[in-house]
């Protein structure tokens, strides 16, 4: 059976019923309990279900909320650490970089951390500079650690789920803009391996490669470059960056020869840089011009609607980069 | 409290022991041997030793980047250990991380720490899981007096206090944090920056084993028995440098002399001997250590280097 749910409502599906298989899964961080259930309400009702000892609120002090998952999950646990906004993961940044991500290399694999950051991103209704931002490509040269960023519910729920049981450390990427975001979602156990992209929409005549809630994104501009230019856009969602679905991007490059990127992070050393050396490096005969990178400015990203707008790609922005591209 | 003359000799010998591995470790770095950095606790020998026998195989241990001595006190094979330092694949985590950054899981060492402060946080973690476990173990994060200058050591303070978790911090004051004498970097005595957030505390003499195991052993159960945290302060000094080719410059050399006189395993061989052991019992625990060193000496030595596996890159 498939209903309708949103994101959110996925995200929590999938950690209600990881935490009802195992009691080793909880969920900790500011007022995802009796507070708020979750800054932007993800875990609503999981405390009344699940009570104190899975669900845990904490005082305001990232570094330690997230040394909570680190420690737990070196005796076994399998913690699930809720970061507010993504952008407050830098107060806890020691402990993503020093410690979770070396765990395993460090101690020649004695232990290993089932550990799940979840950290929702990117930009919403103006919240500014410090609560806005999409930091995918920051984590991205930390070996150690594995970097999910679904887009639909069925893909937070089997993402999700994967990531609690993954035994290394995944930083979870929810786009602010996806939480309220509806789609079917399949009452039956299902889980996504990771480094498996998704073709969200099939095309012949250009590869977009889209981060996050930039492929939603994508998907609007390849309608309206259809409808101008009755051109077939392929948009892929590589759903996971690290590890990432080399394989699928080059099948769909074969086919179109042409690459882009469109990432909510900024360009310089963003995703899209190192997905385009990627691209350079295997499949550059089989380009007719260079990877193109769309990304946000290298900038704040700034309250002001009109600001915020010309730092962030959108779907204007984005179908006038591929007309200019592809000179039409 | 009464202690059999059978502990008494094991808390000899791992003293001499912990030293004499250390100063092994001193030549093998003037001879080439060590590859990486390394941080020595000579001088504060009677503090791994006192806190290690109080807990029990179930606890948990967070030691320092100074851990070797916090390390064999709790039971880790010493061979391995040194062939860790010494980078050879023998070593506890193939001879990947050395001295600073070593696991041991056999003896539920969750990670040595190179980060200062970074242990306090992970302690919760642990602390945290022993609760929701309903577990009867405890957490011992081991500190030095530099790093209760980090944020990190006041929201462990918090979070210890406000969840009951079960976690004994162990403040190992040598008085200097690499050149700097503790008085220079804040006003506050440790324990009394613990007492603020309602944790019971505890000092001790670091150089007096006895003291350091009955007083370590009391507060541990109270831990234990209550789930509440703790702290201990202990006094010590360490002797070398704060790496183990570091001239100490920083230190009054009457100071040096001071603590020296001080020396936790010469002021228990006296009382020992005052207490009836014989001085040939003592000779004999030496050379004893003596031997097992030069054991992990060959062990190390004749190790290899590791090779990369695959499993050093994610």
């Amino acid at each position: 059976m498939t209903r309708d749910l949103t994101y959110a409502e996925a995200l929590r599906e999938a950690m209600r019923e990881e935490m009802k298989k195992d009691k080793g899964v909880f969920l900790v961080g500011e007022d995802v309990g009796q507070g708020y259930r979750g800054c932007f309400a993800v875990s609503t009702g999981l405390y009344e279900e699940f009570g104190p000892s899975q669900i845990i609120d904490t005082p305001i002090s990232e570094n330690t909320i997230l040394g909570c998952g680190i420690g737990a999950s070196l005796v076994g646990m399998k913690p699930i650490v809720e970061m507010m906004f993504a952008d407050f993961v830098a107060v806890a940044f020691d402990g993503i970089l020093n410690q979770a991500a070396k765990v395993r290399m460090m101690s020649a694999n004695q232990y290993k951390l089932n550990l799940v950051i979840r950290l929702p991103g990117g930009s919403k209704n103006g919240t500014g500079p410090q609560h806005s931002q999409s930091l995918e490509s920051i984590f991205m040269s930390i070996p150690g650690i594995k970097i999910a960023c679904p887009v639909t519910p069925y893909d937070a729920k089997g993402l999700l789920k994967e990531a609690i049981n993954h035994e290394d450390p995944v930083i979870f990427f929810e786009h602010k803009k996806l939480y309220s975001l509806k789609g079917p979602v399949p009452e039956e156990e299902y889980r996504i391996p990771f480094g498996n992209a998704r073709i969200a929409k099939e095309g012949k005549d250009l590869t977009i490669i889209a981060i996050s809630y930039m492929v939603n994104v994508a998907l609007e501009a390849a309608a309206i470059i259809k409808e101008k230019h009755n051109l077939d856009v392929e948009v892929i969602d590589p759903r996971t960056i690290v590890p990432f679905d080399l394989e699928t991007v080059g099948k769909s490059i074969k086919k179109t020869n042409k690459a882009i990127i469109i990432e909510e992070g900024i360009k310089r050393d963003g995703v899209g840089a190192e997905i385009s050396s990627l691209i350079m490096e295997n499949f550059f005969d089989y380009l007719d011009f260079p990877v193109k990178r769309i990304a946000s400015k290298n900038s704040i990203i700034p309250m002001s609607p009109l600001l915020e707008r010309a730092v962030i790609p959108n779907k204007e922005s984005v179908v006038k980069e591929i007309e200019d591209l592809l000179i039409i | 409290m009464k202690l059999e003359e059978n502990k008494k000799l094991q808390f000899l010998e791992k003293m001499m022991f912990i030293r004499q591995f250390e100063y092994k470790i001193v030549e093998f770095a003037r001879t080439s041997k060590i590859y990486g950095s390394v941080h020595l606790c000579v001088g504060e020998e009677a503090c791994a030793v006192g806190t290690g026998f109080a807990f029990k195989k179930e606890d948990y241990i967070l030691p320092t980047h100074r851990g070797h001595g916090q390390a064999i006190a709790r039971g880790t094979d010493p061979k391995r250990l040194l062939a860790e330092i010494s980078a050879k694949e023998t070593g506890l985590c193939n001879g990947r991380v050395g001295s600073m950054h070593f696991f041991d899981k056999e003896n539920n060492i969750v990670g040595c720490q190179g980060i200062l402060g970074a242990q306090f946080p992970i302690a919760i973690g642990v602390g945290l899981a022993i609760n929701l476990r309903k577990e009867n173990s405890i957490a011992a994060c081991y500190f030095g007096d530099g790093t209760s200058n980090q944020g990190l050591f006041y929201e462990g303070m918090n979070f210890a206090s406000i969840w009951d978790l079960p976690i004994l911090f162990i403040c190992l004051n040598n008085l200097y944090g690499m050149g700097t004498h503790y008085k220079k970097t804040c006003k506050v005595d440790i324990y009394e920056k613990a007492k603020l957030f309602g944790i019971k505390t505890e000092t001790a003499d670091g150089n007096d084993v006895e003291e350091v195991y009955e007083k370590t052993l009391k507060l541990s159960e109270y831990i234990r028995k209550n789930k509440k945290p703790g702290l201990i302060e202990l006094y010590t000094y360490r002797w070398l440098g704060h790496s183990a080719l570091d001239s100490r410059p920083y230190r009054p050399k009457e100071e040096v002399e001071e603590w020296i006189k001080k020396d936790p395993i010469k002021r228990y061989e006296e009382k020992l001997i005052k207490e009836g052991i014989s001085v040939e019992k003592i000779s004999e625990i030496k050379a004893s250590v003596e031997k097992q060193i030069n054991e992990a000496a060959k062990f190390a030595e004749e190790s290899a280097f590791p090779e990369f596996t695959n499993d050093l890159e994610i």
